[in-house]
């Protein structure tokens, strides 16, 4: 089989042809590292590459699948983690020079689960520094770059995990999602990135960012590998005490195809925000595809929308300086600025102002509940833009210019406020060519209709099947 | 509670009592920042929140 096929198969294709020992591990993480090989020098995805240790890893996949020890669909499946996923005897940097040499001695819970499961660790990737930017910049292990145009942002923070899922080099990878850090990178490189309702995947073992807002999710380029994903890595984890203790579905069964029935509600305000004419379409076209196919789609309103960059930003600040008060006071001068600055800029937050902000985000889970009383989903677009260029500070979003950072998060926010589930799934590319995504947000711990509306809209659909000209 | 407005004075005073220093360009930056967050809690401010206890994070089921 052609390389670059294997690269660009699902997880779902690709562990049939493992179960049916049609495709061994060996030749699925040699045609990966061959593709990294390739695209490494223009993308920069990886912090920690492990080419030997995966073969290893292969080899022994192989032999236990050859002697009938098939541990399921991960089995012999190349995965990245995001480099602050710690990884026991893998050093876990999260992008910051200050961590280069520290080394975990114990899996977080999710690497754990991957590793049950079977699947093989490929490596470590790149990320904004701590988590704390919404574009993939990092001075100490090389900015991140687009696939579609590597003068382009991957997006952030979890950008080198975008690149590596959209450029071949990975079959999953995950990401931690604060304030859109799964989604933005999503929906920027054109993969599918699911931010999973707050404590259905835990955060053990994983560098917060701030403590209520983080969650770890799979990125990927199939709505069903993402539902596979979650299989694997959804539970309860008493190790994390936001963890929920929920009964866990198999959340492939929600890909039926069918979104009959289903009410999709669509908030006025996205619409009346900065937005690209172009991403505004194609939102538009992908939520009258989902009612052709027989949802019912209804304009409601979601007003708290507009005070969302203010209460995360608030809630976001104060937490994450809280978190690396002591780094910042011992290594604040070996930070990227940015971040430095983000990070002592939440010092002037009172406790006061940060308690308003908590009052305020119980406002606005109420009222997304009671939206959600309505419909079973909000749809609009992920991001208002297409990638803007690396290191640009403003971008234009239609006919206002505005400043990266709150452009980047302007749709993402909210579902970290509330917690709540929401999918970036690919609707289509700009006339330069840079994807374009669609955000669907659900119930808590409803993820089986957000995948089942994602996973029809994709099938409906080729852009899952397009390729970066890499 | 944060004034609506923050002068460059004021902010070089708080920078002080919190140890936060650097060269003045970083400062400057900074200074853009913190106005940022000072705009963001003004703005949670205008939100009538009476009756609304502080939702420190969403609380998922744990029995």
């Amino acid at each position: 089989m052609d390389t670059l096929e294997i690269c660009y198969m699902s997880a779902g294709d690709l562990s049939k042809l493992v179960k049916n020992k049609e495709v061994s591990p060996v030749e699925i993480i040699d045609a990966h590292l061959t593709r990294i090989e390739a695209t490494e020098p223009v993308l920069n995805s990886f912090i920690t590459l492990l080419a030997e240790e995966s073969r290893t890893a292969a080899r022994q996949a192989e032999k236990d699948i050859q002697a009938g020890r098939y541990k399921g669909p991960l089995h012999g499946i190349p995965v990245g983690l995001k480099d602050l996923y710690n990884t026991g005897g893998v050093r876990t940097t999260s992008g910051s020079k200050i961590f280069d040499t520290f080394i975990p001695e114990e899996d977080c819970t999710v690497a754990a689960k991957f590793q049950q499961a079977g699947a093989i660790l490929l490596g470590k990737l790149n990320m904004h520094q701590f988590a704390y930017g919404p574009t993939g910049e990092n001075p100490d292990y090389g900015h991140m770059h687009n696939p579609w145009n590597p003068e382009m942002v991957t997006g952030g923070s979890s950008g080198g995990s975008g690149s590596a899922a959209a450029a071949g080099q990975c079959t999953i990878t995950t990401g931690s999602d604060t304030g859109g850090s799964i989604r933005i990178p999503a929906a920027l490189c054109g993969i599918v990135g699911l931010k999973p309702t707050y404590g259905l995947v835990s955060r053990w073992g994983l560098t917060a960012l701030s403590w209520s807002l983080d969650h770890p999710g799979p990125m990927v380029r199939t709505v069903e590998d993402a539902a596979i994903t979650m299989n694997i890595i959804a539970g309860y984890d008493p190790k994390d005490v936001a963890s929920a203790k929920v009964d866990i579905p198999d959340y492939t069964t929600a890909l039926t195809g069918d979104v009959r029935g289903l009410r999709i509600g669509m908030p006025k305000e996205y619409f009346e925000a900065p937005l690209d004419p172009q991403v505004r379409k194609a939102v538009l076209d992908a939520v009258s595809m989902l009612e052709s196919m027989g949802a019912e789609v209804k304009e409601v309103s979601f007003p708290m929308f507009n005070q969302s960059q203010a209460i995360s930003s608030t809630v976001l600040m104060a937490e994450a300086t809280a978190y690396h008060r002591d780094l910042l006071e011992k290594d604040g001068y070996q930070l990227y600025e940015p971040v430095r600055q983000r990070l002592e800029a939440g010092l002037f937050i009172s406790a006061a102002d940060y308690l308003r902000a908590q009052q305020a985000r119980a406002l606005l889970d109420q009222e997304g509940r009671r939206l959600l009383d309505d419909v079973d989903l909000l749809a609009g677009p992920t991001e208002p833009v297409t990638a803007p260029k690396l290191l640009a500070p403003r971008v234009l979003a239609g006919e206002q210019e505005i400043g990266v950072v709150g452009a980047l998060t302007q749709y993402t926010r909210p579902y970290n406020i509330n917690g709540f589930p929401a999918i970036s799934v690919p609707c289509g590319f700009s006339d330069t060519g840079l994807p374009i995504g669609l955000q669907l947000a659900g119930k808590p711990f409803d993820e089986l209709t957000v995948l089942r509306a994602a996973h029809a809209y994709e099938q409906a659909t080729d852009w899952h099947t397009r390729r970066p000209p890499l | 509670m944060a004034s609506e407005q923050l002068s460059r004075e004021e902010f070089d005073l708080l920078a002080k009592l919190l140890g936060v220093d650097g060269e003045p360009a970083y400062l400057d930056e900074l200074y853009s920042q913190v106005r940022g967050v000072y705009i963001s809690a003004k703005n949670i401010r205008e939100i009538d929140v009476s009756g609304a206890e502080p939702d420190m994070a969403f609380i998922p089921p744990t029995d």
